[in-house]
């Protein structure tokens, strides 16, 4: 079977468990992101794949070879770190060859790889040039370049966007998508921007505290996640969570709040962000702080009363934070009864 | 003006040095040189570098040692540095504490030992040889100094460098040492400018006066004499001894103030 295979890997560092138990599959050609908040295990992932740190257990498999104990050069790991990691003393040409110069591959060979792949990069002009010469994007075109010119099996990405300004970002997105396709190998990719995971990866996966919460196609991500870390680390704006009662949490999404005339929830409008194509009003109410969306141009009312579709409401275990299985009519009604009060 | 202080204390000595070597022996125990006879000359200079040996020959032996013996220092001490980078669990402290306690220690504590060594050995009189004493000495400090200087590189190029199929040998000879430019010239120039100066050990282990390095050489002559110290001739020495520091510091100064910083990934 070809592509990546994770069973159960596991880091621990001293007494510190990094990674604990991951599972996960990516397909040959597919794209899953890895997302989550600083510290929750993704480039530690990617790291364990590439072979630069070790494995506590589990197993790391590439199309059916167990490479858990494998020096990393033998892995054929294609691996973009988030500073790039060009050598700074080495021209374009040299940082793209190195390796392929280490492993003995004949010049004529090496010229050739490096011609073809500057004109995939578009990055002919630049092959003399220092990586100081050379712009944000520049640089992340040939670290990408340093990593296909590997022949690799599969591709890690470590947050290669983050070194770049958000409209450059925004522009390479297809880029960087039309490039690795490409390819056809299954590629890793580590964010921490879930704009970027959704437009980007075929499936997200998200990790927290060293643990998968969840994984799957972003629309399921959004419109079913598994735990109330899910919930609340996708969606911009942030989903509402509500105080609990009796156990269970509830969970309503910015954009299914509305107002309704009698028998919601009274809020106060403390602040409204204008962003073009809509609001975000952030509302003080006796669950705290709420946001909810509203069109760009209506005018916003001070105080007016909100409420939200029944069904529309997410349902999590108060302590554990499980999502359950559906949310029943009555909590609702009894946590705006209870809010009201 | 507490620049101009600061200057005055490091410079003044040097100049008072400089002035010294231009005056005859009359003028510097005291005396009046006779009216019509001007105080400055060039006498000091032309004894230091006529005597027996001419100091020309003297600055020659202490240069080709102090290059040998700065060579030697960084070949050894970059594998070093990069291991000990590298070296995990509990060895690592350990070698480290043993590195500054060596680096610490009053070296004229140890060249009568070191005699014996050359007697036994053979070396007395080798000019060469005493790199091998220098560079012992020196080991500890440049080790401290190129690991600290390793440890600022970013540890993602060597990552990078591994997933390109580089061994820890390629990896230092072609990423880690070109990177550390700047580290190594300041290093070396350290180590030089040990060397350049070692007294005890020079005038143990040298006797033949074409083999004697600046400080042994200039030992003989502030003691050439019992009856006069002869301050014009040491100073013009002096001043000699310490212009080729002077043109080593002017040629790498551009290095040592450039820093790491070209070494940077982000821009």
């Amino acid at each position: 079977m070809k592509g990546l295979q994770l069973e159960g890997i596991t880091r621990q560092v001293g007494g510190r468990t990094l990674l604990e138990g991951l599972d996960l599959r990516v397909g040959e050609g597919e794209c899953v992101a890895l997302l989550g908040p600083s510290g929750c295990g993704k480039t530690t992932t990617l790291r364990v794949v590439a072979g630069l740190d070790p494995l506590s257990a589990g197993r790391v498999i590439l199309d059916d070879d167990d490479i858990s104990r494998l020096d990393p050069a033998l892995r054929r790991v294609g691996m973009v770190f988030q500073s790039y990691a060009l050598y700074p003393h080495l021209s374009v040409a040299d940082n793209l060859t190195l390796g392929l110069k280490i492993r003995g591959v004949p010049a004529a060979e090496r010229e050739e790889r490096l011609t073809r792949i500057l004109a995939l990069l578009q990055l002919q002009e630049l092959r003399q040039r220092r990586p100081a010469q050379l712009s944000g994007g520049q640089r992340q075109r040939v670290a990408l370049g340093r990593a296909l010119l590997r022949q690799p099996r599969i591709m890690l990405l470590d947050e290669p966007m983050s070194n770049l300004d958000a409209q450059l970002r925004e522009e390479l997105r297809p880029e960087l998508r039309r490039l690795l396709s490409g390819a056809g190998h299954p590629v890793l990719y580590v964010t921490h921007d879930q704009q970027e995971a959704m437009g980007l990866a075929d499936r997200i996966a998200v990790l927290d505290q060293g643990r998968l919460q969840q994984v799957g196609e972003p629309r399921q991500l959004h419109h079913n996640p598994a735990n109330r870390f899910v919930a609340a680390f996708l969606g911009r704006p942030a989903i509402n969570l509500f105080p609990p009662l009796d156990g269970r949490q509830l969970a309503v999404r910015p954009e299914h709040l509305h107002p309704v005339p009698a028998g919601g929830l009274p809020v106060r409008v403390a602040r409204a962000e204008w962003s073009g194509n809509q609001q975000v009003l952030w509302l003080e109410s006796a669950a705290g702080l709420l946001r909810m969306l509203w069109p760009a141009d209506s005018p916003v009312p001070q105080q007016l009363e909100v409420g939200w579709a029944p069904e529309s409401a997410l349902a999590f275990e108060a302590s554990g934070g499980q999502r359950l299985p559906r949310c029943e009519l009555a909590w609702n009604r009894d946590l705006i009864r209870f809010l009201q009060q | 003006m507490m620049r101009a202080l600061l200057l005055l204390w490091s410079l003044g000595p040097l100049l008072w040095q400089l002035r010294t070597s231009f005056l005859v022996g009359e003028v510097l125990v005291g005396g009046n040189t006779p009216p019509g006879v001007s105080p400055w000359t060039l006498a000091n200079y032309q004894l230091v570098l006529g005597g027996d040996p001419s100091l020309a020959r003297v600055l020659l032996n202490s240069a080709v040692l102090g290059v040998v013996t700065t060579l030697l220092t960084l070949l050894l001490a970059l594998p070093c540095a990069y291991g000990l980078h590298h070296l995990q669990g509990r060895l690592r402290p350990l070698i480290s504490a043993g590195l500054v306690g060596a680096a610490l220690f009053p070296t004229v504590l140890l060249f009568l030992s070191l005699l014996q060594f050359a007697r036994w050995l053979g070396l007395a009189n080798h000019l060469l040889a005493l790199a091998v004493p220098y560079a012992a000495l020196a080991l500890p400090l440049a080790i401290l100094l190129l690991r600290a200087a390793i440890q600022d590189l970013p540890p993602e190029l060597e990552d990078a460098a591994r997933l390109d199929g580089l061994n820890a040998p390629q990896r230092l000879r072609r990423i880690v040492a070109p990177l550390l430019g700047p580290a190594v010239v300041s290093t070396g120039l350290l180590v030089f400018l040990a060397s350049w100066n070692e007294y005890p050990i020079a005038l143990t282990w040298l006797s033949r006066s074409d083999r004697l390095t600046l400080p042994a050489a200039m030992g003989r002559i502030a003691s050439s004499s019992v009856f006069t110290v002869p301050y014009g001739p040491f100073a013009a020495a002096t001043v000699l001894g310490s212009l080729p520091l002077l043109l080593l510091v002017l040629l790498f100064q551009r290095w040592i103030v450039s820093g790491l910083t070209q070494g940077a990934v982000k821009g």
